[in-house]
């Protein structure tokens, strides 16, 4: 059994399938390319397959992670090329790669974001760092236990922001990620959003990069 | 596809619950250059996505028209409530999910008439598409608006919203009618050539006339038209056209799944069951046929269950060999084969052990009636020994629960009838508790689900009057009286549901401005119970001045011509008069395969059917 993963872009439409209907998609992929895919034992064998760390619904994402396993070695490219066979548009196997890392040691997501904000993307820029720059941006956050309370300010970070045109708002913004905390990028932006009455419609998430520490997770 | 409309839609998705539905560019989805085709179709399914996207006819069109160069055939459901908000906020009409184009620009707009309570959601559709909902209102701007399936053996309700209405199989004669379409294009002069087509209703070209009671005096073709329309079949199924690929959709739809057609009719004569009759002669693929496209459709699928379907799939001749050459290489692979319709009285040995090989979903009868008198008034010839020894069979393997499908409301039924269904679902229970392999600590749950009888066309019962509201009401109000344990868990249907799916069975063209009323109280979708509401169709029948009785709970006599009666479906009136007679007598008659009962579809194929 040789632990496989594999890395992907979901671009456009595609966006709106949500994490269960990607994993039901990637098994048909699966089993369309003939890969010789590792099934559990057991009473009801199924394909093995996990999401390092699942994407929003209406996100798209250049770096998508999937760990599966096979039951003999296969050269990469091999893998890549049979797989990436069976993509529907919008999906775009690049890479595949015994994993390196676990996915408890991912820390960090990069997005790039953009937003509409008519006629005023000078002003909206000044008004997104000032809202940065404050001490404390405390929000509330859904979690499996309820609604708990996080303060943004130590776990996202804009790492570029500036106007495109006169309507759009272009940032890059850094958030913490993992099993532990996972922030999303809905939460700042909702909040600029709302205080400042731009349309939260009007945003388009990209995740650009999967970070362990420094360094890309792969 | 214009940005401004691609900017609107966008916006919309963000807005909504299941966005996926509307988004198109699923697997096997067809995109062709527009330049390069000469016919549009818009294949429409009145209901949501998920519904839409299990209906194997659509599948089966959509292949065979894209399998033309110069047609390309594209998919249209009826979006969501909160989607059609956002579409009608943003001015968004409605549009096919390949192009993205509007519904009003296409050459045909095809629906698929499947079940009574999706007509308003048809005029829904034609609605949001900016089509005018009456054939009369539209001119040479607007998409030439046909129909098919099953319920066009009686369209007359919405036959005024219809350009055109194809009987029977629809493989050949929408290549026919797209032929005819090469030629001439003008409206009024299309419709009258496609009259002549074997097949083919244009309901304009019929003038109905009532008698003062309310029935149908005569209908009269104009034009050239066809006194009779004959529906058309596929004379050799083993050869027709199979899709070698199906849509793979990213959300999980009803059934998520390869189909494989295995066969055409039924055998079988149950006489409340239109499917039975409408669908006839019988005809069947080889083992040969159906194992290679089964092989095609998974592997260029992916999906992990294909089922074998049809109206009684055990009544498939060569089902054994079937499933030995296909069970060897789904085992293999890993696929779940599934045999949704079985009927147990066909269970040889030989079968019994090759279903065991298949995955189970669970234990499922229908006995229909509840006492072997009401089985022979319906033919259902399924036999109280048999469901014993199933179920014995089931619960010494480990199975705790049964289904059971029952039907109230049938003709001639009495309250032992009713008590006979509890009363059989009870000897489940005991069963289970007489047998020494019973789990400890595991009760067992026979679940009883019952639906109201609701008469169709083209059967026996075609004549028989409805139960109303009320009588259903107190027969279900009567099962629940009777049962005495909690093991048995009784399920109903909405018995006004039942009552308005009456009214349309066997309803005539003064239906017409009832759904286009309902419709404009706001009612659409109505398969969703939530979004159906007696009290919109009370009114609207009100409004027109029609009796709900005069339709749904009247006796109808042998003589009275029926709103459908210019419609051929191949059985015979003479033959459903006959039937009917039986039917009251208490007399069974034997499958087609046992015995010929004459119902004159076999003229069809020109011969006999075995």
């Amino acid at each position: 059994m040789i632990d496989i993963r594999i890395f992907y872009k979901k671009r456009g439409r595609i966006k709106y399938i949500s994490h269960l209907d990607m994993n039901r998609l990637m098994q048909r992929a699966l089993k369309r390319s003939g890969l010789p895919v590792w099934y559990t034992q057991g009473f009801n064998p199924h394909m093995y397959l996990t999401f390092a760390l699942p994407l929003s619904l209406g996100f798209e994402s250049d770096y998508e992670i999937m760990d599966i396993r096979l039951t003999e070695e296969l050269p990469m490219e091999e893998v890549v090329a049979r797989l990436d066979a069976q993509m529907p548009p919008g999906l775009t196997v690049f890479k595949a790669a015994p994993p390196e890392m676990d996915v408890k040691e991912i820390t960090d997501c990069i997005y790039e974001i953009t937003a509409e904000v008519p006629g005023g993307a000078k002003k909206a820029k000044e008004q997104l760092e000032a809202l940065m720059a404050e001490p404390a941006l405390m929000v509330e956050k859904k979690t499996k236990r309820g609604v708990a309370t996080v303060d943004l300010r130590p776990n996202v970070e804009l790492l570029r922001c500036a106007p495109q045109g006169e309507d759009i708002l272009a940032l890059r913004l850094r958030c913490t990620s993992g099993s532990t905390l996972n922030i999303n990028p809905t939460l700042p932006i909702n909040l600029f959003c709302a205080r400042y009455g731009y349309e939260p419609e009007g945003v388009s998430y990209l995740r650009v990069q999967v970070l362990a520490g420094g360094r890309e997770f792969c | 596809m214009n940005e401004a409309l691609e900017k609107k839609i966008e916006r919309a998705l963000r807005r909504v619950q299941k966005p996926a539905r509307y988004i198109g560019s699923e697997l096997h989805s067809v995109i062709k250059d527009p330049a390069q085709v000469a016919i549009r179709i818009a294949f429409c399914f009145p209901d949501l996505y998920e519904v839409g996207m299990s209906h194997l006819g659509m599948k089966i069109l959509y292949s065979l028209y894209n399998a033309q160069p110069d047609i390309w055939c594209e998919r249209a459901f009826m979006p969501d409530t909160d989607m059609v908000e956002q579409m009608k906020g943003l001015d968004i009409p409605l549009f096919a999910l390949e192009s993205r184009d509007p519904l009003l620009g296409f050459d045909f707009v095809a629906f698929t008439l499947q079940y009574e309570m999706s007509y308003t959601t048809i005029l829904a559709m034609l609605d949001l598409g900016g089509i005018p909902l009456y054939a009369r209102e539209r001119d040479e701007r607007h998409p030439i608006v046909i129909a098919g399936g099953p319920c066009a053996c009686n369209p007359e309700p919405v036959a005024d919203f219809f350009d055109l209405i194809i009987l029977g199989e629809g493989e050949e004669v929408n290549l026919e009618l797209c032929a005819l379409y090469r030629e001439v294009q003008e409206r009024r002069e299309y419709l009258r050539r496609a009259s002549q087509i074997p097949g083919v209703y244009v309901p304009s070209l019929y003038d109905v006339e009532y008698h003062g009671d309310g029935t149908v005096r005569a209908v009269t073709p104009r034009e050239g038209a066809p006194a009779t329309v004959t529906k058309r079949i596929i004379r050799d199924v083993d050869k027709v056209f199979y899709p070698k690929e199906f849509i793979v959709p990213f959300i999980s739809t009803v059934h998520d799944r390869a189909m494989l057609e295995v066969l055409r009719g039924c055998i079988r004569g149950c006489r409340f069951c239109q499917a039975g009759f409408i669908y006839r002669p019988f005809r069947e693929k080889t083992a040969a046929t159906l194992d290679g496209d089964a092989k095609a459709l998974t592997s260029s699928t992916g999906f992990e269950e294909i089922s074998l379907t049809s109206l009684s799939t055990s009544d498939l001749g060569e089902i054994e060999p079937l499933l030995d050459s296909m069970l060897d290489w789904t085992e293999q692979e890993k696929i779940n084969l599934s045999l949704p319709s079985l009927r147990i009285d066909t269970f040889s040995p030989g079968l019994l052990e090759k279903i065991d090989r298949v995955r189970k979903s669970g234990l499922t009868f229908a006995p229909e009636a509840g006492t072997q008198r009401m089985r022979d008034v319906i033919n259902k010839n399924i036999d109280e020994e048999e469901i014993f020894s199933s179920c014995r069979t089931a619960f010494e393997g480990g199975y705790t629960s049964v289904k059971l499908y029952f039907m109230i409301g049938l003709p001639t039924e009495t309250e032992e009838d009713l008590g006979g269904i509890i009363d059989l679902s009870q000897r489940i229970v005991d069963l289970y508790y007489s047998l020494p392999t019973k789990s400890k600590g595991k009760a067992v749950n026979v679940t009883v689900s019952v639906s109201s009888f609701v008469p169709k066309p083209f059967t026996p019962f075609q004549y028989e009057p409805q139960d109303t509201t009320e009588q259903l009401i107190a027969k279900q109000r009567f099962l629940r009286e009777q049962i005495k344990t909690r093991k048995i868990t009784l399920k109903w249907h909405n018995s006004d549901v039942s009552h308005v799916e009456g009214i349309l069975a066997r309803g005539d063209r003064r239906l017409a401005p009832v759904l286009v009323d309902v419709y404009r109280q706001g009612h659409y979708l109505e398969s969703w119970e939530d979004r159906f509401g007696v009290g919109a169709w009370h009114e609207a029948m009100a409004r027109a001045g029609l009796s709900e009785a005069f339709y749904a709970n009247r006796q109808r006599g042998f003589d009275e011509l029926m709103p459908w009666d210019h419609l051929d479906y191949g059985v015979t009136r003479e033959f459903l008069q006959r039937q009917n007679e039986l039917a009251h007598a208490g007399t069974p008659t034997p499958n087609c395969r046992a015995q010929c009962a004459g119902c004159g579809a076999n003229k069809l194929i020109g011969g006999s059917c075995f």
